[in-house]
C-alpha cells in the first residue's frame, strides 16, 4: 500500500491537471454542448499528452503505469468534466485488454488510433458506443445501445466502478470549488454569503465526505492492481463513498448558487449531470452496498483493527 | 511511500500482541470517570508503563521507544484490537506530552515527560472557562507574575479528569488587560497546589467525569510555563508537529467498535431494520476509511511534512462516525438498550458508549467550530460575519 501517494504519481497529475485547465475550460464545455458534443483536436491533444497509452504495457508503446496512476488521470478527467471517453478507453478497456492477453491492438490505442469503448451488460448500454444511440441528461456523455456481445467480465466492471469512482471525485471536487468560489462573489445583506456558518458547514460537510472518499479510491486502486482476493470489496467500497461524496456535493452546490444554480447559464449542471450518470453507472448503490454487506456481515472478510490492510 | 509491512513491522506486531494477551486485565476496568474505575486504569497505565508501553513514539530517554508513526499504529491497532482498557492518561500522553517535546526545556522533559509515561502523575486538561468554551478567546483567569511564581485567580470548567488527577495544564492570561490571542501563557499546574479548589461534576452518565477548577491566589513557580509568555495560544494552536491531530483518536479504537457492531448486529439480525443493516455496513466502511487516511497523514508526517487545519476534518469524521455506530446498536438492542446490564450478567457497554460517544461532537473544540475551521482555512471562505 502506498498511502502518501509518490511524487512521481502527482507531478504527473498535476501535469495533466494544468493542461486540462487551460484547454478544457467551461467555455468549451459550452461550446461542445451548443456544437455537436465532440471535438477532434480535445482528443488529439489528449493523445499528443500520452494520455491514451498511460496504462498500455511500455513493451506495447505504452507508459505501462499502474492502476493508482489511472485513477489520479480519472480524477482529473472528473474535475475538468472531460468530454471524451479517454477514461473509459485508456483507463478501463486498455488494463481489461490487457489482463485478458488481448495485446494486439493496444499498440494503436497507446498510439490514439483505436479507441475502444467498454459494453457491460451491467449498464444497459454503451457510452460512446457504435450502437443506436439513445438520450441522456448528460448533454456530453453519448450513449449507444448496449450491442448483443456485451462483456459480463467481473474484472471489467471493477475496472468500470474503479475509474468512474475515481472521476466521481474529481467532479465532487470540481462542484465544490465552484459553490466556494460562487459564496465569494455573491453578495446578501451586506456581506458575501459565503461568510455566513450555514454556508459554511453546507461546504465543510463536501470537504468532510472527499477527505475520506480519496484514500478510500486509491486503496481499491492498488488492492485491485495487487490482484488482492478483497479487491471486489474495496471497489464497492470506493464506488459507495465517491458517488455518495458526488451527490452531496452537487445538491450543496446547486443550493449555494440559489436560483442561478437551477439554470442552464451556470455552469455547474455539466458535473452535477455526468455525476448523475457515473453515481449510477458500473452497479448501483444497492450492488456496491449488497457486495459490501455480502463480505463485512456475511462473514466473507476479516475485519477489525488488526485486518485494515485484509 | 510504500508500505507493505515489514519483517520488523510485523515482528513488532507480533510482540506487542503477545504482551497484550498475557497482561490485559481478565475482568473489564471500571469506568475510568468514577474513583474506583479511574484508580483501576492507574494501575493499567502503570502495567503499561512496565512494559515500556506507555507512549511508544517518545524517545527512549523519557521512556517511550523512539518508534514511528506507522508502529505506533500497529501498536494501537493490537491495542484496539486486543480490548485494552482505554487510556486514563491521554490528555497527559497524547495531548500534553506531544507539546512538551515540541516546546519544554530539556528540564521540562525530564521532569514532565518521564513520569508521565511511567504512569506516575494523572493529567487534567484545563481549558474551558465558564465565559470561554467555543470561544476559548475569552479567556480570564489571570496569572500575574510575582518574583519566580506566577499567582493564578479565576476559573476553569469541563476540566476533564481533574476530579482524580495530579496535574493540570491550560492557558492564562499572564498581560493584564491583554484581549483575546494575546498575553495568553501555557501553564502546568499541580492540582493539590494550595488555592486551588476542586468541585465535581457529575457527566450524563452520573460520574464526576470533569470538574470545575478555582484558583484563589494559588503559587505556580514560573518554571512551569511551556514556551515563551504570552506565547501561549500558539502553543496551544501549534500546528506543527501535529501528531495531536493524529494522535488523540486512533483508527484501531473505531474498528474495534465497528466489528463489535457487526456482530451485534448478526445476533439481532431478524430484527434489524434495512436502515440498521446499511448502516452497520457504513460503520466497517467508515472506520475504514479513517484508517486509510491516518495512515496517509502518518506517512505524510514522516515524510517532513505536518497537518494543519485538516485535523478539523479529522475530528469531525471520527466523532460522528462513533455517535452514529453507537446509535445503532442502540437501536438494534431495543428494549434492551436501556439495561445497565443485560439479563445474562454482561455489562450493556453499548449504554456507556452511546452516552460517551455525544460528548465527543462537543470536546476538544466543538464540531460547529471545526467545521468554520474547515471552511476558513481549508476552503478560504470569508470570515465576515460569524452570523
Amino acid at each position: 500500500m502506498e498511502f502518501l501517494i509518490a511524487p512521481e504519481r502527482l507531478e504527473l497529475a498535476d501535469a495533466v491537471r494544468t493542461y486540462l485547465a487551460g484547454t478544457h475550460g467551461a467555455e468549451v464545455l459550452r461550446r461542445l454542448d451548443a456544437d455537436g458534443n465532440r471535438d477532434p483536436a480535445i482528443w488529439a491533444g489528449l493523445v499528443e499528452m500520452g494520455l491514451p497509452g498511460l496504462l498500455v504495457p511500455e513493451d506495447h508503446g505504452g507508459l505501462g503505469l499502474r492502476l493508482l496512476d489511472g485513477a489520479l488521470i480519472a480524477r482529473e478527467a472528473g474535475r475538468v468534466c472531460l468530454a471524451e471517453p479517454l477514461v473509459d478507453s485508456a483507463l478501463v478497456m486498455v488494463p481489461w485488454l490487457a489482463a485478458r492477453g488481448e495485446t494486439e491492438r493496444l499498440a494503436a490505442i497507446a498510439t490514439g488510433e483505436y479507441r475502444p469503448t467498454p459494453a457491460h451488460a451491467i449498464n444497459g448500454w454503451q457510452a460512446d458506443g457504435d450502437g443506436p444511440s439513445m438520450a441522456g441528461v448528460d448533454p456530453l456523455r453519448n450513449l449507444a445501445a448496449l450491442p448483443a456481445d456485451a462483456s459480463d467480465d467481473p474484472l471489467l466492471l471493477d475496472l468500470g466502478a474503479l475509474m468512474s469512482a475515481a472521476e466521481l471525485v474529481g467532479l465532487a471536487e470540481a462542484m465544490l470549488d465552484q459553490a466556494v468560489e460562487y459564496s465569494k462573489i455573491r453578495e446578501q445583506f451586506g456581506q458575501p454569503i459565503g461568510g455566513f456558518q450555514a454556508i459554511k458547514h453546507k461546504l465543510a460537510d463536501v470537504a468532510v465526505a472527499l477527505e475520506f472518499a480519496r484514500p478510500v479510491v486509491w486503496r481499491a486502486a492498488q488492492a485491485l492492481d495487487d490482484g488482492l482476493a478483497s479487491a471486489s470489496l474495496h471497489v464497492s467500497h470506493a464506488k459507495l463513498v465517491a458517488a455518495d461524496a458526488s451527490y452531496l456535493a452537487g445538491e450543496s452546490a446547486i443550493q449555494v448558487h440559489g436560483a442561478m444554480g437551477y439554470t442552464y447559464e451556470v455552469d455547474l449542471h455539466f458535473w452535477m449531470k455526468r455525476a448523475w450518470a457515473l453515481g449510477g453507472a458500473w452497479g448501483s448503490r444497492g450492488f456496491h452496498m449488497r457486495r459490501v454487506d455480502a463480505a463485512v456481515i456475511g462473514g466473507g472478510h476479516a475485519i477489525g483493527p488488526e485486518q485494515t490492510f485484509a | 511511500m510504500d508500505l507493505v509491512y515489514t519483517p520488523a513491522q510485523q515482528a513488532f506486531r507480533a510482540e506487542v500482541r503477545e504482551w497484550l494477551a498475557a497482561n490485559i486485565p481478565d475482568r473489564p476496568l471500571r469506568t475510568l470517570e468514577g474513583e474506583a474505575g479511574f484508580h483501576e486504569h492507574v494501575a493499567w497505565e502503570r502495567r503499561l508503563a512496565e512494559g515500556n508501553w506507555g507512549m511508544v513514539t517518545w524517545p527512549e530517554e523519557y521512556g517511550g521507544r523512539g518508534l514511528d508513526l506507522i508502529e505506533w499504529l500497529i501498536f494501537e491497532e493490537e491495542y484496539w484490537g486486543a480490548g485494552a482498557p482505554l487510556r486514563v492518561n491521554q490528555n497527559g500522553i497524547f495531548l500534553l506530552g506531544p507539546t512538551v517535546i515540541e516546546y519544554g526545556t530539556d528540564e521540562q522533559k525530564a521532569r514532565f515527560l518521564t513520569p508521565m509515561a511511567a504512569g506516575e502523575v494523572m493529567w487534567a486538561q484545563a481549558w474551558s472557562e465558564p465565559g470561554a468554551g467555543s470561544d476559548m478567546a475569552a479567556i480570564k483567569t489571570t496569572a500575574r507574575r510575582d518574583g519566580d511564581h506566577y499567582v493564578i485567580n479565576g476559573q476553569k470548567t469541563w476540566s476533564s479528569r481533574a476530579s482524580f488527577a495530579d496535574w493540570g495544564f491550560g492557558l492564562f492570561r499572564t498581560e493584564e488587560g491583554s484581549q483575546r490571542h494575546k498575553g495568553l501563557s501555557f501553564i502546568l499546574f499541580d492540582l493539590d497546589t494550595p488555592g486551588v479548589t476542586r468541585r465535581p461534576i457529575r457527566q450524563l452518565h452520573g460520574e464526576p467525569g470533569f470538574a470545575e477548577l478555582f484558583f484563589d491566589d494559588v503559587r505556580v513557580p514560573a518554571c512551569n510555563r511551556l514556551a515563551g509568555e504570552g506565547e501561549g495560544w500558539n502553543v496551544a494552536m501549534a500546528t506543527a508537529g501535529f501528531e495531536r491531530g493524529l494522535m488523540l483518536r486512533s483508527p484501531g479504537r473505531f474498528q474495534a467498535t465497528a466489528k463489535r457492531l457487526v456482530e451485534l448486529f448478526r445476533a439481532h439480525e431478524a430484527d434489524a431494520s434495512p436502515a440498521a443493516r446499511e448502516a452497520v455496513t457504513r460503520a466497517w466502511m467508515d472506520s475504514q476509511a479513517y484508517a486509510y487516511n491516518t495512515y496517509a497523514v502518518a506517512a505524510k508526517i514522516m515524510a517532513g511534512g505536518s497537518i494543519g487545519a485538516e485535523a478539523s476534518l479529522n475530528k469531525i469524521f471520527w466523532s460522528e462516525l462513533d455517535r452514529a455506530m453507537n446509535r445503532t446498536a442502540m437501536q438494534l438492542l431495543g428494549a434492551a438498550a436501556e439495561l445497565k446490564q443485560f439479563t445474562d450478567g454482561r455489562t450493556n457497554d453499548w449504554l456507556d458508549g452511546y452516552i460517551f460517544s455525544l460528548s465527543g461532537p462537543i470536546y476538544a473544540g466543538s464540531n460547529e467550530i471545526q467545521r468554520n475551521i474547515t471552511a476558513e482555512r481549508l476552503l478560504d471562505m470569508p470570515r465576515v460575519g460569524k452570523g
